[in-house]
């Protein structure tokens, strides 16, 4: 049984207008039996990097719907420690929205509730799952530990950087045009938001064709590289992404 | 060179040395302003020289270009280097960063542009880089051999010599460089890259292909043969590197005998030589490096 809770510290979004990203509990809260407050997990940074992408949308418009809703879920029915989740996002200045209490079995339920368009997970297993059901999905790992807490890097990654699962909710259909609108909102200079994009094979051709979709879809890049072939660790590790996109991005 | 925004676009030349796995480079003329000469010949010439003589090989020249533009300029970039015929199947589009980072990333053995800043940038953090210039006219270049000829001093080898010239004056050069015969100069910041040209070179001569090489690789210097030339070719000996010519000057201006030579790149660390080369149609580069650019500056 899901179970899902607002937040009351923070201020709820408007679902319709927000980007709704959802991040595994395991993630971001660290498992810990003893103390009174559960450890940060390897995706603090990821989650500090999102709010300062909320705190420069609202700075430049107090009225800005297009923000990022933030959604806590639990995947192995954890609701017993519920209070103590709770009290430890708050301990960690973390701006979560809603929290959904759920089990391996349901989590998905409530990522397709909630209408989730982006679902971040450290374990391969979730990601899969909501995949599966049509959810987009994208692994987070030790890069993710990493990464910058002011902006947030998002990658393209794969020879398909567009991938989206088989059959992708509504949802995630509206994840790229938003996330467009969003990174639209800064210039391009100084943005908490930066979206590269990494073409791993296929040469000139493909990478033009990458680029060329990424502008139809309302998405402006910062970086692109194509390697057409050449090793990706290297360049991973200067760009530094919170989370990979595309068909490079599951396969971690 | 300008490409899209008015921005230059730079080039960094890249190999992949299949054995350990990281890459090396290479490097690359691009002239898009200048449609009549086709660059990529030679390059190709020896990558396809090489694949047929190693097929499981990824030691071949490599070419990425590398950008400060942001990557909603890329498809305007790509088109530009469709129009003209560019054979760069790699790409490194910065958004504003440094490209310094990436040049490391990718273990450029070469790092060209057309701004020096960069150059000087890259050349601090010891990756070979030198500033392109382009000659109004450029001379004919073979399709079948690359040609890339080094100045030594500040280029190949360090400028310690250089330092004597210009605070001692030529006699105490000549009698530093004879007293010092035997004591190889430092190496220079192309040193790097003219042993992952020799490199291929062997890969070649190990076919017994030595007199029939597509990579020539030539010294170009204001040494004299007589004199101050024998601490230079010992310091490549001691090196383990070969170099194909070498062209004692004592002197005399670069120019006409480039002119001759024809290759497709020369490198030297003062400008009056590269200008010099430029005027006669070589394509010249300029290495910022050594006590030649203080002197430059005064």
């Amino acid at each position: 049984m899901v179970s899902t809770v607002a937040n009351v510290d923070v201020k709820q979004k408007d679902a319709e207008q927000a980007l709704v990203v959802a991040i595994s509990c395991s993630a971001v809260l660290e498992d810990t039996d003893d103390g009174e407050v559960h450890g940060v997990g390897v995706a603090f940074p990821l989650l500090q990097a999102v709010q300062n992408v909320n705190r420069r949308l609202v700075a430049a418009n107090s009225a800005e719907s297009l923000l990022f809703d933030v959604l806590l879920v639990t995947t192995d029915g954890r609701r017993q420690q519920s209070a103590r989740i709770v009290s430890s996002t708050k301990h960690h200045g973390l701006e979560v929205s809603r929290f959904c209490f759920s089990g391996r079995e349901d989590f998905v339920e409530s990522l397709l509730e909630n209408r989730v368009q982006l679902f971040l997970s450290a374990e391969p297993e979730e990601a899969s799952q909501a995949w599966q059901r049509g959810v987009l999905s994208a692994l987070l790992g030790r890069q993710t530990w990493s990464s910058s807490s002011e902006q947030l890097r998002v990658l393209l990654c794969g020879g398909d950087i567009f991938t989206t699962p088989a059959n992708p909710t509504p949802a995630a259909q509206r994840f790229w045009s938003q996330l467009g609108a969003m990174r639209g909102r800064f210039g391009v200079l100084d943005s908490p938001v930066s979206v590269s994009v990494l073409t791993a094979h296929g040469g000139r051709q493909s990478f033009g064709d990458a680029l060329a979709t990424l502008r139809s879809r309302g998405l402006k890049a910062d970086e692109a590289h194509c390697l057409a072939g050449a090793p990706r660790g290297p360049i991973l590790d200067l760009l530094r992404p919170h989370f990979l996109l595309g068909d490079g991005g599951l396969e971690r | 060179m300008n490409l899209s925004n008015g921005e230059t676009s730079t080039v960094s030349g890249q190999n992949r040395n299949g054995a350990s796995g990281s890459w090396e480079d290479t490097k690359r003329l691009v002239k898009p302003s200048t449609p009549t000469r086709k660059p990529q010949p030679a390059l190709e010439a020896v990558n396809n020289r090489l694949r047929e003589l190693y097929p499981q090989s990824e030691e071949l020249f490599d070419v990425v270009l590398v950008t400060n533009n942001h990557a909603y300029v890329g498809l305007r970039l790509i088109n530009t280097i469709n129009h003209h015929h560019l054979l760069i199947e790699r790409f490194c589009m910065t958004g504003g960063n440094s490209p310094i980072g990436y040049l490391k990333a990718y273990h450029t053995n070469l790092y060209l542009s057309a701004d020096s800043a960069k150059v000087r940038e890259a050349l601090e953090e010891g990756i070979a880089a030198a500033t392109m210039f382009t000659p109004e006219k450029m001379t004919e270049v073979s399709e079948t051999q690359l040609r890339v000829a080094f100045d030594g001093d500040a280029v190949l080898f360090s400028d310690e010599s250089e330092r004597i010239f210009k605070a001692h004056g030529l006699d105490k050069f000549f009698e530093h460089e004879k007293a010092h015969e035997n004591k190889p100069l430092d190496h220079g910041p192309l040193k790097g890259f003219l042993e992952a040209l020799g490199k291929l070179q062997s890969k070649f001569f190990d076919k017994g292909l030595r007199m029939d090489c597509p990579i020539r690789t030539y010294l170009v210097t204001a040494r004299s043969a007589a004199s101050s030339g024998t601490r230079a070719l010992k310091t490549l000996r001691s090196w383990g590197l070969e170099i194909d010519e070498a062209l004692f000057l004592a002197g005399a201006p670069k120019g006409p005998m480039l002119e001759k030579i024809r290759p497709h790149i020369f490198f030297d660390d003062q400008m009056f030589h590269v200008e010099g080369a430029a005027e006669l149609g070589t394509v010249a580069c300029h290495v910022p490096y050594g006590i030649a650019q203080r002197a430059a500056k005064k």
